[in-house]
C-alpha cells in the first residue's frame, strides 16, 4: 500500500484493546444468562412482561457471546493460526456477523416490545390481560426471533447493497422515535396522576410538595436513563453507517470512521447496561437471582 | 488504518484482506489537504449534539413535572393528617418483608383491586356511592378481576422505578409512623386508612383516558390478600 500518499495528519484508527472486548463480553454474557435462567426457573415470572425482558437478555447474551467469539478469531488470525482467506473462515465470519446482526436487531425489537407492553399496561389497563395473553406473547416473540434471524442473514448476504443499510438506518430511527414517544407519553400520564394525588387533602404542604417534586424528578431520571442509554449506545454505530453511505471520501467523515471499534465497543456495552435498566429493577427477579447465586440448594432456601 | 498496513506487511502470506472492516477503501486514499476545520469536527459535533439531546430531553421532562397548578392545601382535620397523599407502597423499603410474599404465586385467589376503594374525602356526598361501588365490586367484579389483577400486579412491578418513584416519596413518612405496630397489623391498618383514589373508570369505557389506572404494585395486592380476611370493615 502506498502509505506515502496518506498525509501524516490522517486520523489513525482508534483501536480498542482486545481485553476490553473480552471483559465486556464476558460480564454481559454472565449478566444476561443469569437473567434468562432466573426468568425461566421462577414460575412467578412467566408473564408477558418478563418474557420480553427474558428475550432481550437472551439476545444480549447471544450478542456478547458472538462478539467474544469473533474477537477470539481475530486474535487467532493475527497470531497466524487461522487463514484469513480460507473459505471456512469466511463462512464462519459470515455466520458470526449474521448472528451479531440478528442479536442486535432482536435486542432492539425486544426493547420496542417492552415499551409497547408497558404502554398497554398503563393505557389499557383493564383489558391488558385480554390484549396481552401468554399465547400472543409467545407469538410475538416467535415473530421477533424469526424476523431478526432472517434479517440478520439477509443483511450479511446482501451487505453490498446500499438499500439494506438504508432500510436498517430508517428502521432504527423509526423505532427510536416510537420508543421515545411511548415513554414520554407514559411519563406524562404518571405526572398527571401524581398531580391528582397531590391534590388530595394532605397535611404538611411543603414536605409533600418537595416529595412530589423529588419523585417526579426520579421518574424523569428513569426515562432519561432508559432512553438515553439506548440512544448513546446505538446512534454512533448507525451514524457510522450513514457516514459510509453519504460521504465515504470526505476527510472529516474518515476521521469519524476511524472510531469504528469504539462505536462497536459502545454497542456491545449496551448489553452490559440493559440488565441493570430492565431486569435488575424487578424485585422478584432480584430475589430469584439472590436465591440462585447465594443458595446452593434451591429447596433449602425457599 | 495504519494498523492494517502494519499487519499486512508483517506476514508475506497474508493478503490485504481485512477481517471485518471490508468497507475501508484502501485503494482510494482520502486527502487531508486543506482542511478548514478540525479533523475531528464531525465526531465532536456528533457527541455534542447527542449530549445536548439527552440533556434537553431530561430538562423537558423535569419542566413537565414543574408545570401545572400547585395543589390546593386543604385545612385538614387531625383525623386526616395521617392519611397519605399517595396510595402506593414503597416496595424497596420493605423488600425483606415482602420476600415471602413474592415467593408465593401472586394473588392466589381472586381479589378485586376495588375492594379497597376507599375515598374518604368524598365522605360528605359520596359515601353512599362508595358503599354501592364496594358492594357492586365485591360481587360482580371479583372473578373477572382476579386474573387481571394477577397479570397487572406482576407486570406493573416491571415498571417499578417509573411509576413507583412518583409515589414512593409520598408514602415514606406515613410508613415510618406505623413501624411500631406488628407487621400484619401495620399493613392492615395502613391499608384501611389509605386514601386510595379511584383510578379506574368503572364504566369500562373502551378507551381509557388519563384518569385511568396508572399501575398497581404487586405489594399492595399481596397485602390486600393478607388483610382482606383480617380487616374487612373499612369504617
Amino acid at each position: 500500500m502506498n502509505s506515502s500518499i496518506l498525509n501524516q495528519s490522517h486520523c489513525p484508527e482508534v483501536v480498542v484493546p482486545n481485553p476490553v472486548f473480552f471483559t465486556i463480553g464476558a460480564v454481559s454474557f454472565a449478566e444476561n444468562f443469569l437473567v434468562v435462567v432466573a426468568v425461566i426457573r421462577n414460575r412467578n415470572l412467566h408473564l408477558p412482561m418478563y418474557c420480553f425482558i427474558c428475550s432481550l437478555a437472551a439476545f444480549h447474551a447471544i450478542a456478547s457471546l458472538t462478539k467474544t467469539l469473533e474477537n477470539l478469531m481475530i486474535v487467532f488470525a493475527d497470531v497466524g493460526h487461522l487463514n484469513k482467506k480460507g473459505s471456512s473462515e469466511t463462512t464462519l465470519d459470515d455466520a458470526i456477523d449474521s448472528l451479531l446482526c440478528m442479536s442486535f436487531l432482536g435486542s432492539f425489537f425486544s426493547i420496542l416490545a417492552i415499551a409497547v407492553d408497558r404502554y398497554i399496561t398503563i393505557f389499557h389497563a383493564l383489558r391488558y390481560h385480554n390484549i396481552m395473553t401468554m399465547q400472543r406473547t409467545g407469538a410475538i416473540l416467535g415473530i421477533i426471533w424469526t424476523v431478526c434471524g432472517g434479517l440478520g442473514v439477509l443483511m450479511i448476504l446482501f451487505f453490498d447493497f446500499k438499500l439494506i443499510m438504508i432500510c436498517f438506518v430508517i428502521l432504527f430511527f423509526i423505532s427510536l422515535v416510537i420508543i421515545c414517544s411511548l415513554y414520554v407519553y407514559m411519563f406524562m400520564l404518571a405526572r398527571i396522576h401524581a398531580r391528582k394525588i397531590a391534590a388530595l387533602p394532605v397535611g404538611g404542604r411543603n414536605n409533600h410538595h418537595q416529595q412530589r417534586w423529588g419523585s417526579n424528578m426520579r421518574g424523569a431520571q428513569t426515562v432519561t436513563i432508559l432512553f438515553g442509554t439506548l440512544v448513546v449506545c446505538w446512534s454512533p454505530f448507525f451514524f457510522h453507517l450513514v457516514i459510509i453511505m453519504v460521504c465515504p471520501m470526505n476527510p472529516y467523515c474518515e476521521c469519524y470512521r476511524s472510531l469504528f471499534q469504539l462505536h462497536v465497543a459502545l454497542l456491545t456495552s449496551h448489553a452490559l447496561f440493559d440488565p441493570a435498566i430492565y431486569a435488575f429493577r424487578i424485585a422478584e427477579l432480584r430475589h430469584t437471582l439472590r436465591k440462585m447465586l447465594l443458595c446452593s440448594d434451591w429447596k433449602l432456601c425457599s | 488504518m495504519s494498523d492494517f498496513h502494519n499487519r499486512s506487511q508483517t506476514s508475506a502470506r497474508r493478503s490485504d484482506y481485512v477481517w471485518q472492516y471490508e468497507y475501508y477503501d484502501d485503494e482510494e486514499p482520502v486527502s487531508f489537504e486543506g482542511l478548514k476545520a478540525h479533523r475531528y469536527s464531525i465526531v465532536i459535533g456528533f457527541w455534542v449534539g447527542l449530549a445536548v439531546f439527552v440533556i434537553f430531553m431530561f430538562f423537558v421532562l423535569t419542566l413537565l413535572t414543574k408545570t401545572g397548578a400547585p395543589h390546593q392545601d386543604n385545612p385538614d382535620s387531625a383525623e386526616k393528617r395521617h392519611r397519605p397523599g399517595s396510595c402506593l407502597v414503597d416496595i424497596d423499603g420493605h423488600q425483606d418483608e415482602n420476600d415471602k410474599a413474592f415467593s408465593r404465586p401472586l394473588l392466589a385467589g381472586s381479589r378485586s383491586y376495588f375492594n379497597f376503594y376507599i375515598n374518604e374525602e368524598d365522605k360528605g356526598h359520596g359515601k353512599q356511592k362508595v358503599e354501592e361501588k364496594r358492594a357492586g365490586k365485591h360481587t360482580g367484579a371479583r372473578a373477572e378481576q382476579g386474573t387481571f389483577n394477577r397479570n397487572r400486579g406482576v407486570s406493573s412491578s416491571g415498571m417499578d422505578e417509573m411509576e413507583e418513584d412518583i409515589e414512593e416519596a409520598g408514602v415514606h413518612q406515613q410508613l415510618t409512623g406505623l413501624i411500631e405496630q406488628s407487621k400484619t397489623d401495620r399493613e392492615c391498618t395502613f391499608l384501611s386508612h389509605f386514601n386510595i383514589p379511584n383510578f379506574v373508570n368503572l364504566d369500562h369505557s373502551s378507551t381509557l383516558g388519563e384518569d385511568d389506572l396508572l399501575y398497581e404494585p404487586s405489594v399492595i395486592l399481596e397485602r390486600q390478600s393478607k388483610c382482606h380476611d383480617a380487616h374487612f370493615d373499612i369504617h
